[in-house]
């Protein structure tokens, strides 16, 4: 342990640090926090505030449009966005509880990593109904504008329907893989650095 | 005007601020890292301020709270200075003079560097003179886990600081 004494003595040498002052102090507590979990907090507020938004320009389209197919589906799609809104003020409620300063390390690790996993799946689930949701409501509105019959009978053609096929499948599998990408960068590093330390203190 | 906790709580961090610059220098070696990285902990201390229970060391609250800020905080990995220009030096525990001093420390500062987020965290507190039970509840492991690590991270910078 001599050793480790060494250390200690050379540790306690250390004084060379910019103390803060108390007007210092005083202003960094106003500021806003960059953590994991308010950068979370954020992009969950950004999602909410731009659903509510579209169910309200939804909402008031809907007034506007007849008894219908186009009606009935866009009203599908409210209930939809209304229960991605509960799902979005729950996880707000949820991230407003979480206090890293009750849990030893470890634990706020497991917690940390619980609730990126959680977000990250729940993305993943959420692009997966709702890109095929979002493409064959664009079709809709494509095939309503030029009409439904003239839109059916151009499938007629072999070369436009295998187009239309190939060019669908790019276009999905090119927003699935730049979706997979930005989750990735935004969080999926960050998520197996933690993965990283928590297994490091695995007994 | 700042309120009476708010003076209090601004008192508490003042009088243990060298225990935020010790983790700040130990986990960023940027400066404009480091200064993020102080901010960070006094924003995330006076939001758990009312989590602080007076009969507690307020230092082990201190550490819980700014090792979890420092190790699970978005930040880019960067290490201290280089391997190789470290090894061009050998370091000396018997030198006693000022310069020696500061050699020392900077060589012990870089060498626990070097170490994992965790061993950092231990060995800090260990030099500290924590008791092994705090950091023990501290970290969430048990206090004979902390021994076995210590004989680890001890054995490393005695690699570290004698290449």
């Amino acid at each position: 342990m001599e050793e480790l004494d060494d250390l200690k003595s050379i540790w306690k040498q250390q004084a060379g640090f910019e103390a803060k002052n108390e007007g210092e102090l005083l202003q960094m507590m106003g500021k806003s926090s960059n953590t994991i979990i308010s950068k979370l907090k954020r992009s969950v507020w950004f999602e909410l505030i731009f659903t509510v938004a579209c169910i309200l320009v939804l909402g008031m389209y809907t007034t506007t449009i007849p008894h219908g197919a186009l009606m009935w589906t866009i009203l599908s799609l409210l209930v939809l966005l209304i229960s991605y809104t509960l799902y979005y003020v729950k996880k707000i409620m949820l991230l407003n509880h979480y206090d890293s300063s009750t849990d030893n390390l470890k634990a706020n690790l497991r917690h940390l990593l619980e609730r990126l996993d959680a977000y990250m799946k729940f993305y993943k689930r959420s692009y997966t109904i709702l890109y095929p949701v979002f493409f064959v409501l664009g079709l809709l509105f494509g095939a309503l504008e030029s009409g439904f019959d003239r839109f059916i009978h151009k499938f007629e053609n072999p070369l436009y329907t295998a187009s239309f096929i190939i060019l669908s499948i790019i276009f999905m599998v090119g927003v699935y893989t730049i979706t997979n990408w930005y989750l990735k960068k935004l969080y999926g590093n960050h998520i197996e650095k933690l993965r990283t330390i928590l297994d490091d203190l695995k007994d | 005007m700042a309120g009476e906790q708010e003076r209090y709580f601004v008192n508490l961090v003042n009088e243990h601020q060298g225990l935020i610059h010790k983790v700040c220098n130990l986990y960023e070696s940027d400066r404009d890292a480091r200064n993020d990285l102080f901010q960070e902990i006094v924003l995330q201390l006076w939001k758990s301020f009312h989590t602080f229970r007076g009969d507690a060391k307020i230092t082990t609250w201190m550490y819980r709270i700014a090792l979890n800020t420092a190790i699970s905080g978005l930040r880019k990995q960067k290490r201290g200075l280089q391997t190789e220009d470290l090894n061009e030096r050998h370091f000396n525990f018997s030198e006693t003079s000022t310069d020696d001093h500061e050699e020392n420390l900077q060589k012990l500062q870089w060498s626990i560097r070097q170490l994992s987020e965790i061993e950092r965290a231990i060995i800090m507190m260990a030099l500290d003179e924590v008791p092994y039970d705090e950091i023990a509840e501290t970290i969430g492991i048990t206090q004979n886990n902390v021994r076995v690590r210590m004989n680890r991270i001890r054995e490393k910078l005695r690699k570290l600081m004698n290449p």
